[in-house]
């Protein structure tokens, strides 16, 4: 989100918050993030993309409803509504191309209305057989699982997303040696996917509460966390939309704080911090070994910086319409271990990854008596953080940075395993003096897995490393 | 609320009226408008859904002799000459003002004819003459 769109959303949302109540509220909040869903989409150079791919998001958000609510209800006046509100916002999007001159919602001219009306009637006929045989069949919310991860996978993998780029560029034919990776630019996705993951596991374990078809897409594309998160529950969210809210001026103040506060992150300490951030053109180019320390030094900061501002300005938007998002961070690089930095680094997909793998990972490698208490921890704790360096990207420097970082927690399990039953320490000092290594210590553990992170290729990060340590 | 749904329905219905019955002649025109623009505003991202396929890689080596300086367009004005088979032939007025360390330099527009195609029911820019 740029400085605009920023300012647009806290506009609408103050008026949101101000004039609506009730279920209002919640139609209101959809039509917001429907918007917002087509409005934040960047420009792609595969022609109307901008519009597809948002048209998809909000196609997948219906299709998940349909087949995780009861069958019958769609037809309640609310869904009714809720279906008008996304369907015929969709439908203005495309026409506008008609009405004004130039781009107005979208970043590029919308397709042709008939290729929209055909894209139509292709997701109506997917969500009805989908919704026929869901009724019937358990194994259409895995189906829609694998399909979302499928997705995720190709958008995540340079390599498949260069490949699907080629693949629609042949189809529209377009020049293939133009093709890039950053052709599917899908704003919000891997959100998007998690939370509709979210629902449909939830769905399957029997625990997913009965919700509106405006309560599940407006929680799905909220405008305020669409493209950085948090990633909320879905009961929680709902839980929020249904409460009877009115904006005062102490909640407006209090949204407003955190909102300056996480402009001033994002875009004076970021920013700033940017400018001095490790990446590769500085790791070829600096031989100090200071300077490494101080780009390294600053990268940390900087990407603390800039994903906590944009929390905090998600947070305090949706505050101003009545949501309270949950919390990313929690001063992550104060903490005296990396379990306590894993629970306060951004907490909503941690949680996610916990609640979702790690746990149902652990209950099922459990059942192997034969494997050893500490290589089950070892497994674990790989496995958890891989995926979360797999989240970010699917390339050798995200595996490492996230290797690093399961290996470093399997040690500190270890070896807090070990202290316990050998120290006893009852000197305060001594205690706060471990509590400051801890925390130094930590920090710059953290600091230097950010140089895989940072770094596009694992060699230049080991370069980074032998300069970071004058080797 | 029933209201509501059928004031949102006449309001779709009447767009969608209006996308009907839209007249496209500027269409062409307007296109290379678009393709100026995006040329001059270094949009590598924008310029490839403007231009059709045979002429992508033009544009992007056009657009790269503009990083090295500020440009804008200065008084632009397009219409249709004529059309040649489906080629829609476009001139330009207007310059577009290349700045590079402080100087201005101003390259005519009227120098080269645009050919438009229909692509997809599109018009792209698809080469010069």
């Amino acid at each position: 989100m740029g400085l605009i769109q920023i300012g647009a959303s806290i506009l609408t949302a103050l008026l949101v918050g101000a004039l609506t109540r009730g279920t209002w509220r919640t139609y209101a909040l959809l039509a917001l993030s429907v918007l917002a869903v087509y409005w934040f989409q960047p420009v792609a150079p595969l022609r109307s993309f901008d519009f597809w791919l948002p048209s998809l998001s909000l196609a997948f958000v219906i299709l998940t409803w349909f087949i995780t609510a009861q069958i019958d209800t769609w037809k309640s006046r609310p869904n009714l509504i809720g279906l008008s509100i996304i369907v015929g916002l969709a439908t203005i999007a495309d026409l506008l191309r008609y009405i004004l001159p130039d781009p107005f919602l979208t970043a590029s001219t919308p397709p042709q209305f008939i290729q929209y009306i055909v894209f139509v009637l292709l997701v109506a006929t997917v969500i009805v057989a989908l919704t026929y045989l869901s009724g019937k069949n358990a194994w259409i919310l895995s189906l829609a699982t694998i399909l979302l991860l499928s997705i995720l996978i190709i958008l995540k993998s340079p390599t498949l997303s260069l490949q699907t780029s080629i693949f629609f560029r042949t189809l529209a034919n377009r020049p293939i040696e133009n093709a890039s990776p950053l052709d599917l630019r899908w704003l919000g996705f891997s959100y998007i996917a998690f939370r509709l993951i979210h629902v449909l596991r939830d769905k399957q374990l029997g625990r997913l509460p009965e919700l509106t078809l405006p309560e599940f897409a407006t929680y799905v594309v909220f405008f305020p966390s669409l493209s950085a998160g948090p990633i909320d529950r879905v009961e929680r969210f709902a839980g929020d939309l249904k409460k009877d809210f009115a904006l005062t001026q102490d909640e407006t103040l209090l949204a407003g704080q955190r909102i300056i506060l996480g402009l001033f992150k994002k875009f004076v300490v970021a920013d700033a911090l940017a400018l001095i951030a490790l990446n590769d053109t500085l790791a070829t180019q600096v031989h100090a070994t200071g300077w490494m320390w101080i780009h390294l030094y600053a990268y940390a900061f900087q990407i603390y910086f800039d994903f906590s501002g944009y929390t905090d300005i998600a947070i305090g938007i949706a505050r101003l319409v009545g949501i309270k998002l949950p919390e990313n961070f929690s001063a992550p690089y104060t903490k005296s271990n990396l379990t306590q930095f894993w629970n306060s680094w951004h907490i909503t997909l941690t949680q996610w990854i916990r609640a979702y793998f790690f746990n149902p990972f652990n209950r099922w490698i459990r059942g192997y008596k034969n494997i050893p208490s500490w290589t089950m921890i070892l497994i674990g704790q790989l496995a958890t953080m891989l995926l979360i360096g797999l989240w970010h990207g699917i390339t050798l420097n995200f595996i490492l940075w996230g290797a690093w970082h399961g290996l470093g927690l399997f040690l500190q399990n270890r070896w807090s395993d070990f202290a316990k039953t050998r120290f006893n320490i009852n000197n305060l000092r001594l205690q706060s003096a471990l509590q400051l290594g801890g925390v130094l210590l930590t920090f710059h553990f953290v600091a230097l897995g950010w140089v895989f992170f940072a770094l596009s290729e694992p060699m230049l990060s080991l370069q980074v490393f032998l300069r970071l340590f004058s080797l | 609320m029933r209201k509501l749904i059928l004031f949102s329905s006449i309001i779709i219905a009447a767009l969608a009226l209006a996308a009907c019955g839209a007249s496209d002649a500027d269409a062409p025109a307007k296109a290379v408008e678009n393709y100026l623009t995006a040329l001059v505003e270094k949009d590598g991202d924008r310029l490839p859904t403007l231009v059709c396929g045979d002429w992508e890689a033009d544009a992007l080596i056009e657009l790269d002799s503009f990083q090295a300086v500020t440009a804008r367009l200065d008084n632009l004005a397009c219409s249709q000459t004529g059309t040649d088979g489906e080629t829609a032939l476009i001139l330009c007025t207007g310059n577009i003002i290349a700045t590079y360390n402080g100087e201005d330099q101003a390259l005519d527009l009227s120098g080269r004819t645009f050919q438009v195609t229909q692509e997809g029911g599109e018009w792209l820019v698809c080469g010069t003459r």
